[in-house]
Protein backbone atom coordinates (compact mmCIF):
# COMPACT_ATOMS: atom_id res chain seq x y z
CA UNK A 1 0.00 0.00 0.00
CA UNK A 2 1.25 3.42 -0.90
CA UNK A 3 0.87 6.37 1.09
CA UNK A 4 -0.96 8.69 -1.22
CA UNK A 5 -3.70 6.06 -0.73
CA UNK A 6 -4.30 6.73 3.06
CA UNK A 7 -2.98 10.24 3.55
CA UNK A 8 -5.07 12.91 4.42
CA UNK A 9 -5.86 15.51 1.85
CA UNK A 10 -7.28 18.12 3.88
CA UNK A 11 -3.93 20.56 5.40
CA UNK A 12 -4.14 23.28 7.30
CA UNK A 13 -1.56 25.56 7.14
CA UNK A 14 -0.64 29.04 8.82
CA UNK A 15 1.36 31.81 7.35
CA UNK A 16 5.09 31.86 8.63
CA UNK A 17 5.25 35.88 10.23
CA UNK A 18 1.55 34.88 12.07
CA UNK A 19 1.71 35.08 15.64
CA UNK A 20 1.31 32.04 17.13
CA UNK A 21 -2.26 32.80 18.73
CA UNK A 22 -3.39 31.97 14.79
CA UNK A 23 -1.65 28.66 15.04
CA UNK A 24 -3.27 28.09 18.67
CA UNK A 25 -7.05 28.85 17.29
CA UNK A 26 -6.79 26.87 14.17
CA UNK A 27 -5.75 23.86 15.85
CA UNK A 28 -7.76 23.65 18.77
CA UNK A 29 -10.83 24.92 15.86
CA UNK A 30 -9.74 22.07 13.94
CA UNK A 31 -8.73 19.69 16.52
CA UNK A 32 -5.18 18.91 15.30
CA UNK A 33 -1.97 18.14 17.09
CA UNK A 34 0.11 20.42 14.32
CA UNK A 35 0.17 22.58 11.33
CA UNK A 36 2.02 23.08 8.68
CA UNK A 37 3.95 27.02 8.09
CA UNK A 38 3.99 28.29 4.54
CA UNK A 39 7.17 29.20 3.10
CA UNK A 40 7.39 33.24 3.61
CA UNK A 41 8.74 33.36 -0.38
CA UNK A 42 9.95 31.70 -2.92
CA UNK A 43 13.45 30.55 -1.87
CA UNK A 44 11.78 29.80 1.62
CA UNK A 45 10.59 26.11 2.68
CA UNK A 46 7.79 24.72 5.03
CA UNK A 47 8.06 24.17 8.14
CA UNK A 48 5.80 22.88 11.19
CA UNK A 49 4.60 23.72 14.15
CA UNK A 50 3.25 21.50 16.31
CA UNK A 51 1.86 21.45 19.70
CA UNK A 52 5.07 20.52 21.48
CA UNK A 53 6.55 23.59 20.33
CA UNK A 54 3.77 25.48 21.51
CA UNK A 55 3.39 24.61 25.23
CA UNK A 56 7.39 24.46 25.47
CA UNK A 57 8.60 26.82 23.53
CA UNK A 58 5.53 29.35 24.83
CA UNK A 59 3.54 28.50 27.10
CA UNK A 60 5.67 26.91 29.66
CA UNK A 61 8.57 29.67 29.00
CA UNK A 62 5.09 32.33 29.82
CA UNK A 63 5.72 33.95 26.31
CA UNK A 64 2.99 36.05 25.05
CA UNK A 65 1.71 33.97 21.70
CA UNK A 66 0.53 37.04 20.11
CA UNK A 67 3.51 38.87 20.25
CA UNK A 68 5.64 35.52 19.24
CA UNK A 69 5.51 34.53 15.18
CA UNK A 70 4.80 31.19 13.83
CA UNK A 71 8.54 31.38 12.23
CA UNK A 72 10.27 31.23 15.37
CA UNK A 73 9.09 28.10 16.85
CA UNK A 74 8.40 26.28 13.64
CA UNK A 75 10.99 23.31 12.63
CA UNK A 76 12.20 24.13 9.16
CA UNK A 77 12.47 21.93 6.58
CA UNK A 78 9.56 20.01 7.18
CA UNK A 79 10.11 16.00 7.04
CA UNK A 80 7.98 14.80 4.07
CA UNK A 81 8.04 12.13 2.11
CA UNK A 82 7.15 11.21 -1.52
CA UNK A 83 3.47 10.29 -2.72
CA UNK A 84 4.52 7.01 -3.71
CA UNK A 85 6.72 5.54 -0.96
CA UNK A 86 5.40 2.28 0.41
CA UNK A 87 3.51 1.99 3.66
CA UNK A 88 6.64 -0.10 5.19
CA UNK A 89 8.69 2.46 3.84
CA UNK A 90 6.97 5.15 6.09
CA UNK A 91 6.89 3.26 9.02
CA UNK A 92 10.38 2.61 9.39
CA UNK A 93 11.36 6.34 8.78
CA UNK A 94 8.86 7.26 11.66
CA UNK A 95 10.49 5.01 13.79
CA UNK A 96 14.06 6.07 12.94
CA UNK A 97 13.05 10.02 13.11
CA UNK A 98 10.92 10.01 16.27
CA UNK A 99 7.87 11.19 14.74
CA UNK A 100 4.27 11.05 14.92
CA UNK A 101 3.07 12.20 11.44
CA UNK A 102 4.67 12.89 7.84
CA UNK A 103 3.73 15.53 5.12
CA UNK A 104 3.40 13.73 2.00
CA UNK A 105 5.23 15.46 -1.74
CA UNK A 106 4.44 15.38 -5.05
CA UNK A 107 7.53 17.22 -6.56
CA UNK A 108 8.06 20.33 -4.20
CA UNK A 109 4.32 20.57 -3.41
CA UNK A 110 2.74 18.77 0.11
CA UNK A 111 -0.20 16.99 -0.83
CA UNK A 112 -1.08 15.56 2.17
CA UNK A 113 -0.31 14.36 5.99
CA UNK A 114 -0.51 11.04 7.40
CA UNK A 115 -0.11 10.43 11.21
CA UNK A 116 0.97 6.98 13.08
CA UNK A 117 -2.89 6.61 13.58
CA UNK A 118 -3.68 6.82 10.00
CA UNK A 119 -1.48 4.19 9.42
CA UNK A 120 -2.58 1.72 12.05
CA UNK A 121 -6.47 2.54 10.72
CA UNK A 122 -5.24 1.96 6.90
CA UNK A 123 -3.26 -1.43 8.08
CA UNK A 124 -6.20 -2.78 10.28
CA UNK A 125 -8.45 -2.37 7.81
CA UNK A 126 -6.36 -3.93 5.07
CA UNK A 127 -6.12 -6.93 7.53
CA UNK A 128 -9.52 -7.05 8.34
CA UNK A 129 -10.48 -7.27 4.70
CA UNK A 130 -8.33 -10.02 3.90
CA UNK A 131 -8.09 -10.04 -0.27
CA UNK A 132 -11.98 -9.97 0.00
CA UNK A 133 -14.45 -8.81 -2.57
CA UNK A 134 -17.69 -8.58 -1.58
CA UNK B 1 -18.99 -21.74 11.88
CA UNK B 2 -20.79 -21.32 14.48
CA UNK B 3 -23.90 -21.11 12.40
CA UNK B 4 -23.11 -23.80 10.79
CA UNK B 5 -22.89 -25.54 14.86
CA UNK B 6 -26.44 -24.29 15.32
CA UNK B 7 -28.12 -25.41 12.21
CA UNK B 8 -27.09 -28.85 11.10
CA UNK B 9 -27.52 -28.01 7.05
CA UNK B 10 -30.99 -27.27 7.03
CA UNK B 11 -32.33 -26.29 3.60
CA UNK B 12 -34.97 -23.58 5.01
CA UNK B 13 -31.79 -22.09 7.19
CA UNK B 14 -29.37 -22.01 4.27
CA UNK B 15 -31.75 -19.83 2.55
CA UNK B 16 -31.97 -17.50 4.89
CA UNK B 17 -28.33 -17.24 4.87
CA UNK B 18 -27.99 -17.18 0.82
CA UNK B 19 -30.78 -14.52 0.85
CA UNK B 20 -28.86 -12.45 3.82
CA UNK B 21 -25.85 -12.16 1.92
CA UNK B 22 -27.63 -11.03 -1.46
CA UNK B 23 -29.44 -8.67 1.37
CA UNK B 24 -26.06 -7.38 1.96
CA UNK B 25 -24.86 -7.36 -1.36
CA UNK B 26 -27.52 -5.53 -2.27
CA UNK B 27 -26.71 -2.40 -0.20
CA UNK B 28 -23.36 -2.51 -1.54
CA UNK B 29 -24.85 -2.22 -5.11
CA UNK B 30 -26.88 0.66 -3.76
CA UNK B 31 -23.76 2.52 -2.01
CA UNK B 32 -21.94 2.12 -5.20
CA UNK B 33 -24.51 3.28 -7.21
CA UNK B 34 -24.68 6.36 -5.18
CA UNK B 35 -21.42 6.67 -5.05
CA UNK B 36 -21.37 6.84 -8.82
CA UNK B 37 -24.12 9.15 -9.69
CA UNK B 38 -22.75 11.74 -6.38
CA UNK B 39 -19.07 11.57 -8.79
CA UNK B 40 -20.70 12.05 -12.13
CA UNK B 41 -23.80 14.63 -10.86
CA UNK B 42 -26.01 12.55 -12.39
CA UNK B 43 -29.54 12.77 -10.57
CA UNK B 44 -31.08 9.89 -13.00
CA UNK B 45 -28.23 7.87 -12.00
CA UNK B 46 -29.51 8.22 -8.49
CA UNK B 47 -32.87 6.62 -9.40
CA UNK B 48 -31.16 2.96 -9.13
CA UNK B 49 -30.76 3.99 -5.24
CA UNK B 50 -34.68 3.36 -4.64
CA UNK B 51 -34.72 0.74 -7.05
CA UNK B 52 -32.28 -1.75 -5.28
CA UNK B 53 -33.82 -0.31 -2.22
CA UNK B 54 -37.13 -2.00 -3.25
CA UNK B 55 -35.09 -5.08 -4.16
CA UNK B 56 -33.62 -5.27 -0.65
CA UNK B 57 -37.04 -5.02 0.81
CA UNK B 58 -38.25 -8.07 -1.34
CA UNK B 59 -35.19 -9.96 0.24
CA UNK B 60 -36.04 -8.74 3.41
CA UNK B 61 -39.94 -9.91 3.57
CA UNK B 62 -38.55 -13.16 2.36
CA UNK B 63 -36.11 -13.97 5.10
CA UNK B 64 -38.37 -12.76 7.78
CA UNK B 65 -41.36 -15.17 5.76
CA UNK B 66 -38.62 -18.08 5.87
CA UNK B 67 -37.76 -17.26 9.56
CA UNK B 68 -41.53 -17.53 10.49
CA UNK B 69 -42.04 -20.60 8.40
CA UNK B 70 -39.39 -22.33 10.86
CA UNK B 71 -35.92 -21.68 10.15
CA UNK B 72 -33.45 -21.60 12.96
CA UNK B 73 -33.92 -22.45 16.40
CA UNK B 74 -36.15 -20.11 18.39
CA UNK B 75 -33.68 -18.48 20.26
CA UNK B 76 -32.23 -17.50 17.45
CA UNK B 77 -35.01 -15.84 15.42
CA UNK B 78 -35.43 -12.40 17.00
CA UNK B 79 -31.50 -11.47 16.76
CA UNK B 80 -31.50 -12.37 12.86
CA UNK B 81 -34.96 -10.60 11.89
CA UNK B 82 -33.66 -7.67 13.87
CA UNK B 83 -29.97 -7.80 12.15
CA UNK B 84 -31.67 -7.81 8.84
CA UNK B 85 -33.93 -4.91 10.24
CA UNK B 86 -30.80 -2.89 10.47
CA UNK B 87 -29.25 -3.50 7.50
CA UNK B 88 -32.61 -2.35 5.74
CA UNK B 89 -32.59 0.56 7.98
CA UNK B 90 -29.27 1.99 6.11
CA UNK B 91 -30.95 1.34 2.65
CA UNK B 92 -33.57 3.51 3.57
CA UNK B 93 -31.53 6.22 4.88
CA UNK B 94 -29.36 5.67 1.73
CA UNK B 95 -32.87 5.89 -0.02
CA UNK B 96 -33.36 9.16 1.61
CA UNK B 97 -29.75 10.94 0.72
CA UNK B 98 -30.64 10.22 -2.84
CA UNK B 99 -34.02 11.45 -2.87
CA UNK B 100 -32.58 14.79 -1.38
CA UNK B 101 -29.98 14.63 -3.79
CA UNK B 102 -32.27 14.68 -6.70
CA UNK B 103 -34.27 17.92 -4.85
CA UNK B 104 -30.91 19.41 -4.38
CA UNK B 105 -31.75 23.10 -5.40
CA UNK B 106 -28.01 23.66 -7.00
CA UNK B 107 -24.79 21.97 -7.80
CA UNK B 108 -22.89 21.21 -4.59
CA UNK B 109 -20.30 23.33 -3.50
CA UNK B 110 -16.49 21.75 -4.88
CA UNK B 111 -15.61 21.16 -1.57
CA UNK B 112 -18.55 19.74 0.29
CA UNK B 113 -18.92 18.24 -2.94
CA UNK B 114 -15.59 15.86 -2.34
CA UNK B 115 -16.44 15.27 1.12
CA UNK B 116 -19.63 13.65 -0.23
CA UNK B 117 -18.35 11.73 -2.55
CA UNK B 118 -15.50 10.69 0.47
CA UNK B 119 -18.16 9.47 2.64
CA UNK B 120 -19.76 8.03 0.02
CA UNK B 121 -16.53 5.69 -0.32
CA UNK B 122 -16.37 5.03 3.00
CA UNK B 123 -20.10 3.70 3.05
CA UNK B 124 -19.40 1.52 0.31
CA UNK B 125 -16.28 0.34 1.63
CA UNK B 126 -18.13 -0.38 5.26
CA UNK B 127 -20.97 -2.02 3.59
CA UNK B 128 -18.58 -4.60 1.89
CA UNK B 129 -16.70 -4.85 5.21
CA UNK B 130 -20.35 -5.59 6.41
CA UNK B 131 -20.21 -8.38 3.95
CA UNK B 132 -17.18 -9.98 4.93
CA UNK B 133 -18.11 -9.73 8.74
CA UNK B 134 -21.29 -11.63 8.32
CA UNK B 135 -18.83 -14.45 5.78
CA UNK B 136 -16.44 -14.67 9.20
CA UNK B 137 -19.98 -16.66 10.98
CA UNK B 138 -19.16 -19.40 8.92
CA UNK B 139 -15.27 -19.22 8.51
CA UNK B 140 -12.62 -19.30 11.14
CA UNK B 141 -11.54 -15.77 10.83
CA UNK B 142 -12.01 -13.13 14.13
CA UNK B 143 -15.06 -11.00 13.26
CA UNK B 144 -13.91 -9.02 15.79
CA UNK B 145 -11.66 -7.14 13.32
CA UNK B 146 -13.94 -6.82 10.99
CA UNK B 147 -15.86 -4.89 13.62
CA UNK B 148 -13.05 -2.73 14.48
CA UNK B 149 -12.66 -1.97 10.77
CA UNK B 150 -15.94 -0.72 9.95
CA UNK B 151 -15.96 1.36 13.61
CA UNK B 152 -12.48 2.80 12.04
CA UNK B 153 -14.54 3.89 9.10
CA UNK B 154 -17.68 5.49 11.07
CA UNK B 155 -14.62 7.17 12.77
CA UNK B 156 -13.05 8.90 9.78
CA UNK B 157 -16.50 9.89 8.65
CA UNK B 158 -17.33 11.39 11.94
CA UNK B 159 -14.47 13.55 11.58
CA UNK B 160 -15.22 14.92 7.83
CA UNK B 161 -18.99 15.47 9.48
CA UNK B 162 -17.14 17.85 12.00
CA UNK B 163 -15.63 19.97 9.05
CA UNK B 164 -18.97 19.67 6.74
CA UNK B 165 -20.72 20.97 9.38
CA UNK B 166 -18.43 23.82 9.90
CA UNK B 167 -18.52 24.68 5.89
CA UNK B 168 -22.62 24.59 6.01
CA UNK B 169 -22.66 26.80 8.37
CA UNK B 170 -20.47 29.14 6.27
CA UNK B 171 -22.56 28.71 3.60
CA UNK B 172 -25.33 31.04 2.34
CA UNK B 173 -28.93 29.82 1.03
CA UNK B 174 -31.64 31.36 -0.87
CA UNK B 175 -34.32 30.26 0.73
CA UNK B 176 -35.59 27.77 3.38
CA UNK B 177 -36.09 24.61 1.61
CA UNK B 178 -32.55 25.08 0.10
CA UNK B 179 -31.26 24.73 3.39
CA UNK B 180 -33.39 22.20 4.89
CA UNK B 181 -33.13 19.94 1.44
CA UNK B 182 -29.12 20.37 1.70
CA UNK B 183 -29.13 19.90 5.27
CA UNK B 184 -30.99 16.33 5.37
CA UNK B 185 -28.82 15.37 2.73
CA UNK B 186 -26.37 15.57 4.87
CA UNK B 187 -27.11 14.35 7.86
CA UNK B 188 -28.51 11.38 5.95
CA UNK B 189 -25.43 10.81 3.80
CA UNK B 190 -23.55 10.56 7.21
CA UNK B 191 -25.80 8.91 9.58
CA UNK B 192 -25.84 5.84 6.59
CA UNK B 193 -22.18 4.53 8.71
CA UNK B 194 -24.35 4.68 12.20
CA UNK B 195 -26.78 2.35 10.82
CA UNK B 196 -24.02 -0.09 9.36
CA UNK B 197 -21.94 0.34 12.31
CA UNK B 198 -24.89 -1.11 14.54
CA UNK B 199 -25.54 -4.32 12.08
CA UNK B 200 -22.05 -4.39 12.82
CA UNK B 201 -22.05 -4.71 16.38
CA UNK B 202 -25.43 -6.69 16.37
CA UNK B 203 -23.82 -9.18 14.11
CA UNK B 204 -20.62 -9.16 16.73
CA UNK B 205 -23.07 -9.89 19.36
CA UNK B 206 -24.61 -12.36 17.43
CA UNK B 207 -20.97 -13.85 17.24
CA UNK B 208 -20.63 -13.92 20.72
CA UNK B 209 -24.42 -15.57 21.53
CA UNK B 210 -23.59 -18.17 19.37
CA UNK B 211 -20.25 -19.27 21.42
Amino acid sequence: MKIEEIMVKKLESVEANAPVYDAIEKMVDRRIRSILVKPKDEKDVYGIVTMRDIVFKVIGKNLDPNKIKVEEIASKPVISIDKDMDIDHVISLMNKFNIARVFVSEGKEIIGVASLFDIMGASLIEKARGGHVA
Amino acid sequence: MLLDKVFPGGKTEQKVIDNIKKHIKTLCSASDCFKRALEKRDKDLMFCVPDLEREGDAIRREIISTIYEGAFLPFLRPNICRFVEIVDEAFDVLEDAAHEFEYLYSELDKEIEEDCIKIADMNLKMSEMLFIAFETLFGKEDIREKNLAIRIYENKIDEIKFDLTEKLRRKEVKNFWEGKILSDFIADLTHVSDVIEDASDYLYIMNISLR
